[in-house]
């Protein structure tokens, strides 16, 4: 498959700390691509460093072929949401959104700045003052700059970092409207989000790429589920001995977790088996998931 | 997108902020203020050395001997200000006293005045990050050039605005100086200030692009200057005097020369100030994180 966005053995140092240290990862085309981790992770700065706005100690960056620390590279290519960009508060919203538009070089510069200023839902701020925003106004406005004109690649820095719950989900949904059109990378600190909204993800801790892959594999959806125990005896080892089951265990809490092998059993095979097993043995079950929580995940792996 | 539509888009919008903002106003309220005061203090000792060279001429039997004695000081005073150059002398003749010596001031203070215009152009930019919404959209460098036409266009209008007002000032206290003499020198006078101008404005856009933090560009800027003036100081020593070569201020005399040859090594001076500082603001960009 074609990436659209490559990492290869990329370092970023600051002084005598190493903020990246070797990192490498892979995006395709039309993916939606979540950047994990905690605070201190690397992930602004990975971030940064794929938007060409850092320079890399060691290693490469590829979007689209072009470097993005090269001049004017990444002109039309990409969309970028910063994260801790302040909008210049001096120009009306509609004279900003013309201004970049321009300067990126789009057909219809007016008409492509109100698209996207409408798209998020601000078409009335357009002669607003960017210092009489709200908050959650700027970000939208900043959200709408970065999808102007559809650039092929969209990078968001928390796109939904200090808005209210109604309006971060209008985002989540324009996000998932942009999936299969846009390659988007995604940086944020809201696992939940991350995992609804993203087909795969990179973890990373103190700099270092800790896992990567898709999301499935990240929440081992395809080769485990739990079962939340309501009252019962758990027949372990009769779990255990189930044709392609691999492990079962049982957490104090009532949460029976078990794991089978993909390639010996189809996952809604296993799972019935294990349901009838348990209310054969008058198990009472409340809930049956598939996979773990990419929180989970993340903080056995940070 | 070639860079000079880059550029020239950059520096529209950059200009239209400035002009927007009350910034400019303050800074020409500024610059006009301290040229009207500098105006005002050498116009009354003018107007008061004049009356009294008057006085004398009806009072004194030999008035040619005093007129003669009042060009001389005039000539005095003007070869102080410009290293006593008989061919600029010469050349300064027709112009008002009260228009050199406001002229001469303020060139003196102009560099301090471009640091106060520019030194945020970039730094404020990178403090905030807002620069980062322009680097994925074009060149660095035409982020830098951009936003050094602006500065310069409003810095330029200011000056012609501030010198038309002086020139003015010398036409209706002077019934000598005719409005041909006025506007010939008026463009050179300008001329020599746009020069001098740009090249410390390259010098506030290099400090600007070395520092995150405004306030510390702005202090730099004005600390570069002082280290100028420095050398200009040091250099008049006769063992020294090479150092003075490596301050703008040295070419600034000659920037009014009449002949082709003085002024185009002033003018190559400045140029290659200029040339210098932006070159390496260049380099610090294209290489900078941001």
């Amino acid at each position: 498959m074609d990436h659209a966005l490559e990492l290869r053995e990329v370092v970023k140092r600051f002084g005598p700390n190493i903020a990246v240290n070797r990192v490498s990862l892979t995006v395709e085309r039309g993916q939606c691509y979540g950047l994990i981790g905690p605070n201190g992770a690397g992930k602004t700065t990975t971030f940064s460093l794929m938007c060409g706005y850092l320079f890399p100690n060691q290693g490469e960056i590829r979007i689209l072929g072009v470097t993005p620390q090269q001049q004017g590279a990444l002109k039309q290519k990409v969309g970028v949401l910063p994260q801790d960009a302040i909008l210049p508060p001096w120009s009306k919203v509609g004279f900003l959104l013309h201004y970049w538009a321009t300067l990126q070089g789009l057909e219809n510069p007016e008409r492509c700045a109100r698209e996207a200023l409408d798209l998020v839902g601000l078409a009335e701020t357009w002669n607003t003052a960017a210092q009489a925003l709200s908050h959650g106004m700027a970000k939208r406005v900043s959200m709408a700059q970065a999808l102007m004109g559809d650039p092929p690649v969209v990078l968001l820095d928390e796109p939904t970092s200090g808005l209210d719950p109604r309006i971060a989900a209008q985002i989540r949904q324009l996000i998932r409207d942009l999936k299969g059109k846009q390659t988007i990378v995604v940086s944020s600190h809201n696992l939940q989000e991350l995992e609804e909204l993203c087909d795969a993800a990179a973890i990373l801790d103190r700099g270092t790429l800790v896992q990567s892959g898709s999301m499935s594999d990240l929440t081992s959806i395809g080769a485990e589920f739990r079962v939340q125990i309501a009252r019962g005896n758990v027949p372990l080892a009769e779990l255990k001995a189930l044709r392609g089951c691999t492990g079962a265990s049982l957490e104090p809490s009532g949460i029976l977790t078990v794991s089978f092998d993909r390639s010996l059993v189809a996952p809604e095979e296993i799972i019935t088996c294990v349901v009838a097993l348990l209310a054969a043995r008058e198990v009472l079950i409340l809930s049956v998931s598939r996979g773990r929580k990419l929180e989970e995940r993340v903080l056995q792996l940070t | 997108m070639g860079s000079i539509r880059e550029i020239s888009i950059i520096g529209e919008a950059e200009l239209r902020r400035m002009l927007r903002s009350a910034r400019a106003v303050v800074l020409l309220g500024l610059y006009g203020l301290f040229s009207l005061l500098v105006l005002l203090i050498v116009g009354s000792i003018s107007k008061a050395f004049q009356a009294s060279v008057n006085q004398q001429v009806a009072a004194q039997a030999n008035p040619a001997a005093i007129e003669q004695a009042y060009a001389q000081a005039r000539l005095g005073l003007l070869g102080f200000l410009f290293s006593g150059d008989v061919a600029i002398l010469e050349a300064l003749k027709e112009i008002p006293l009260v228009v050199v010596i406001v002229f001469k001031v303020t060139l003196v203070f102009l560099p301090a005045y471009v640091a106060l215009i520019g030194f945020d152009q970039l730094s404020g930019e990178l403090s905030q990050h807002s620069i980062r919404y322009l680097v994925v959209r074009g060149k660095r460098s035409s982020i830098l050039f951009g936003k050094f036409v602006a500065q310069a266009l409003l810095l330029l209008s200011l000056v012609l605005l501030v010198d038309l007002g002086i020139f003015l000032y010398a036409k209706a206290t002077n019934e000598d100086f005719t409005w041909l003499a006025m506007g010939k020198s008026l463009l050179r006078f300008w001329l020599a200030a746009i020069l001098f101008s740009l090249a410390y404005l390259s010098l506030t856009s290099l400090c600007s692009v070395l520092f995150r933090n405004p306030a510390l560009s702005l202090v730099v800027n004005l600390a570069a200057l002082f280290a100028f003036w420095l050398l200009d100081v040091i250099g008049r020593a006769e063992s020294l005097r090479l150092l003075r070569f490596f301050s703008p201020s040295q070419y600034a005399a000659n920037l009014l020369h009449p002949r082709l040859s003085e002024f185009a090594i002033s003018t190559a001076g400045y140029a290659g100030f200029a040339v210098l500082f932006l070159g390496a603001s260049y380099l610090v960009i294209r290489s900078r994180d941001v």
